[in-house]
């Protein structure tokens, strides 16, 4: 042969798995995305709102017995809720990454490529769990659980809807700081236990950065809390009839939209994880289902920081009802449709960020939460109590 | 053994880290490692090593003929392939006394310009992904696409296109070729705007940029720097004004530079030179002899005799060729000098004091390649 065979002339043609770039098909997936989020929506309807109703409207959450069936119903339904989460954050991560970036994402598996986190995750099922020698085997092993359980805990405090929550909580906000705490010492062990530089580094720098966000993020709760005069969610909901919270608490909503970036570990405070610099920090030494688990929990928490935000600043599930009774079923499904709308634009602008920006250094990370934020949070909270304190006046 | 190239900790002093960064990290642009003591996060001591991509570029030269040698040269700096064969044929063609057709000038400076710019967009994608933002490098890899494409139209290669040749250029270009040429230039002047949106108009990257890994005019000259490292350091080198070669002298454009010598000013001077590529692409396309001659008198076997050194701007510096020849076929010595590997002497002078942070920056605005660094 006097040339190179062209690969139109190859004998054997290779098969198109599922996606053929010459026919793209956009209305295909639009659907299957809308299929995706539609199961979201039936998750969240069973887990939040049919299992609590049935067993408040049987009484069942009297008896001791009836109370640990619930428990472990609603254990297991978050637990599965957390995982369709993170699988559809992950794959529309990746599709929203290749939109921006001209390029078409996951194609392959299923109608569109939706089926691609599951079969990354079957993936890393299957993949040997390996630990080098040097690790400190117990905390090495604990620290996955400590982050994931840490993220699966934030989801029992959401309401979705009117009377539609897992567990009605007196100190919702108190419960969230004191939970995705816990987060961060699954993130500093891990990278402490594994006996490798990088994660040495790792562990160094999540420490200081969510440590030093809890603080701001932790004053801007506390201000919604003053002005709506309760730490519990649903009355914070309940408030912000007439108003959203954005409105007179535009600096707390600032405060909390910085630090929740940097608490998810997304760019532009993606520093921990910083593969161009320390390799991939924390989880270096991480493979298999352990280093899923961080990077389910990071997507979890990807939907619950906005979730937070959208009940303390954008009136959670509040939305047009077209005259049903709000503690009607019905209504119930509609306004955590709402809630989950609102949530998804908020994800939505998550991703275009971490899309757009480069990387903060790590002074110039904590120069931002000590030197600006700590005293923009102080501001918000002053300007939460004046208007409190105008209110109780008028 | 124990060379002088290795780090041994102080005794008696714990709070400093030894640490590998690379052959296999991600941000040492293909294999350069970098043995650094880091205090927390601030640089102590750093020890680059070199030399995991050696192939003995020079002695394999030393055993091909003149004309084989060519593909070899675009083998050093695989990013702006082509503009490595220039100093080479130029050497020879001056040792053969062979005169090169107007068009064939033209031609050359053409294609050594959009290399240029294929090659400063593959330096502002990667650059980017080092500093945290996977964007740019998607959007500047798109672009270079065009560019390996017309390469590929004309020259049948993308990336090493083994295009020059004594005398002129191996094929005359392909018949829409300057009108090809036209409409990328028209659709890249479209794209700067975004790229100056996302990176130097971008506050974030401002703030990495600005005052880190400053470069003094004396320190930049005392190392050999070159290229853009040397010209945003303030000094107004350029090897197409200093020695036109081609067409050169025909061209107006400007050397851009600036006093500050950081990493801002580095990215800067690329962006700069971009639009002056574009600009001398134009005024070429307009000059360029739309017939005639690609390629001039050469004799078939070419039997240089002498001993010759010629330079060349690539996008990383002063590439230059020191060919001896003895009147054979073959060479009897082929010196490259090479401008990444004067570049990243600055290493020690720049990392040490910095953040482990700023190294990156520092790295990726020196552009370093490693085959042409290692030869």
């Amino acid at each position: 042969m006097s040339r190179m065979p062209l690969p139109t002339e190859r004998l054997v043609q290779p098969k198109l798995v599922g996606y053929d770039p010459t026919h793209p098909r956009p209305w295909l997936e639009r659907i299957a995305y809308a299929l995706f989020f539609s199961a979201l929506w039936v998750m969240v309807v069973l887990a939040y709102g049919v299992v609590p109703t049935v067993f408040r409207h049987y009484g069942w959450l009297e008896s001791p017995w009836g109370f640990a069936a619930y428990a472990v119903i609603e254990a297991v339904l978050a637990f599965l809720l957390a995982a369709v989460v993170a699988l559809i954050l992950i794959v529309v991560l990746r599709k929203y990454l290749g939109k921006v970036q001209e390029r078409v994402g996951p194609m392959h598996y299923g109608p569109a490529g939706v089926f691609q986190t599951v079969f990354d995750a079957l993936k890393l099922l299957g993949k040997e769990d390996f630990a080098p020698r040097r690790v400190d085997w117990l905390i090495f092993r604990l620290a996955p659980a400590i982050v994931f359980v840490s993220a699966f805990m934030l989801m029992v405090a959401i309401p979705v809807a009117p009377g539609w929550l897992m567990a009605d909580l007196d100190v919702g906000l108190l419960y969230i700081v004191a939970v995705s705490t816990l987060g961060a010492y699954g993130v500093v062990l891990g990278g402490l236990s594994q006996g490798n530089k990088w994660g040495l580094l790792g562990a160094f720098r999540a420490g200081a950065q969510l440590v030093s966000y809890e603080v701001p993020l932790a004053i801007a709760l506390l201000s919604v809390g003053v002005y709506s005069g309760s730490l519990r969610f649903v009355d914070i909901v309940e408030h912000q009839y007439g108003l959203w919270h954005v409105v007179p608490l535009f600096i707390s909503f600032v405060v909390y939209l910085v630090a929740s970036i940097a608490e998810l570990k997304a760019t532009p405070f993606d520093l921990p994880e910083a593969e161009s610099e320390i390799v991939a920090g924390y989880n270096t030494e991480y493979s298999g289902m352990s280093f899923a688990f961080f990077f389910l929990a990071e997507f979890v928490e990807l939907f619950l920081l906005p979730g937070f935000m959208v009940l303390l600043f954008f009136g959670g599930w509040h939305g047009p009802l077209f005259g049903l009774d709000p503690q009607s079923f019905a209504a119930g499904m509609l306004q955590s449709l709402y809630f989950l709308l609102k949530v998804a634009v908020w994800v939505w602008i998550y991703l275009w960020i971490r899309a757009t920006l480069p990387r903060f250094r790590d002074d110039q990370l904590m120069d931002l939460a000590w030197k600006g934020l700590l005293p923009l949070s102080l501001v918000g909270l002053l300007v939460a109590a004046l208007l409190r304190i105008f209110l109780e006046v008028l | 053994m124990r060379g002088p190239t290795t780090i041994d900790p102080v005794p008696g002093r714990t709070d400093e880290m030894i640490i590998n960064m690379g052959p296999q990290h991600p941000a040492t642009h293909g294999v350069l490692k970098v043995v650094v003591g880091l205090d927390g996060e601030r640089i102590t001591r750093a020890v680059p090593h070199i030399g995991f991509l050696h192939r003995n570029h020079e002695k394999i030269e030393e055993a091909r003929t003149y004309s084989q040698i060519i593909s070899y040269a675009d083998r050093m700096d695989y990013v702006s392939g082509l503009q490595n064969e220039l100093p080479f044929i130029l050497a020879v063609e001056d040792l053969l006394g062979v005169e090169v057709p107007k068009r064939a000038q033209y031609l050359r400076v053409i294609f050594f310009e959009l290399f240029r710019i294929a090659s400063h967009l593959v330096w502002l994608g990667t650059g980017m992904l080092d500093l945290g933002a996977i964007t740019p490098f998607l959007y500047t890899f798109r672009d270079r696409e065009m560019i390996l494409d017309l390469t590929e139209k004309t020259a049948g290669a993308r990336m090493l296109p083994n295009y020059y040749t004594f005398g002129g250029v191996r094929r005359d270009v392909h018949p829409d070729f300057f009108k090809d040429v036209a409409e990328f230039l028209d659709f890249f002047e479209t794209r700067l705007p975004d790229y100056y949106a996302l990176v130097l108009d971008s506050p974030v990257f401002q703030a990495r940029a600005v005052g880190v890994g400053v470069l003094s005019k004396e320190r930049a000259i005392a190392r050999g720097a070159s290229g853009p490292v040397i010209r945003a350091s303030g000094v107004p080198y350029d090897v197409r004004k200093a020695e036109p070669y081609d067409a050169y002298d025909e061209f107006e454009f400007e050397i851009p530079t600036r006093p500050e010598g950081d990493v801002y000013a580095r990215f800067w001077v690329r962006f700069k030179e971009m639009e002056e590529s574009v600009k001398i692409i134009r005024q070429a396309l307009e000059k360029v002899p739309k017939v005639g001659p690609y390629k001039g008198k050469v004799p078939p076997r070419v039997k240089p005799k002498g001993a010759r050194y010629r330079a060349v701007e690539i996008a990383r510096g002063h590439l230059g060729t020191y060919v001896v020849a003895d009147g054979s076929e073959y060479p009897v010595r082929i010196k490259h000098r090479s401008p990444s590997f004067a570049n990243l002497q600055l290493i020690p002078d720049l990392f040490v004091g910095a953040r482990f942070a700023d190294a990156i920056a520092i790295l990726s605005s020196l552009d370093p390649v490693f085959g042409e660094v290692d030869r």
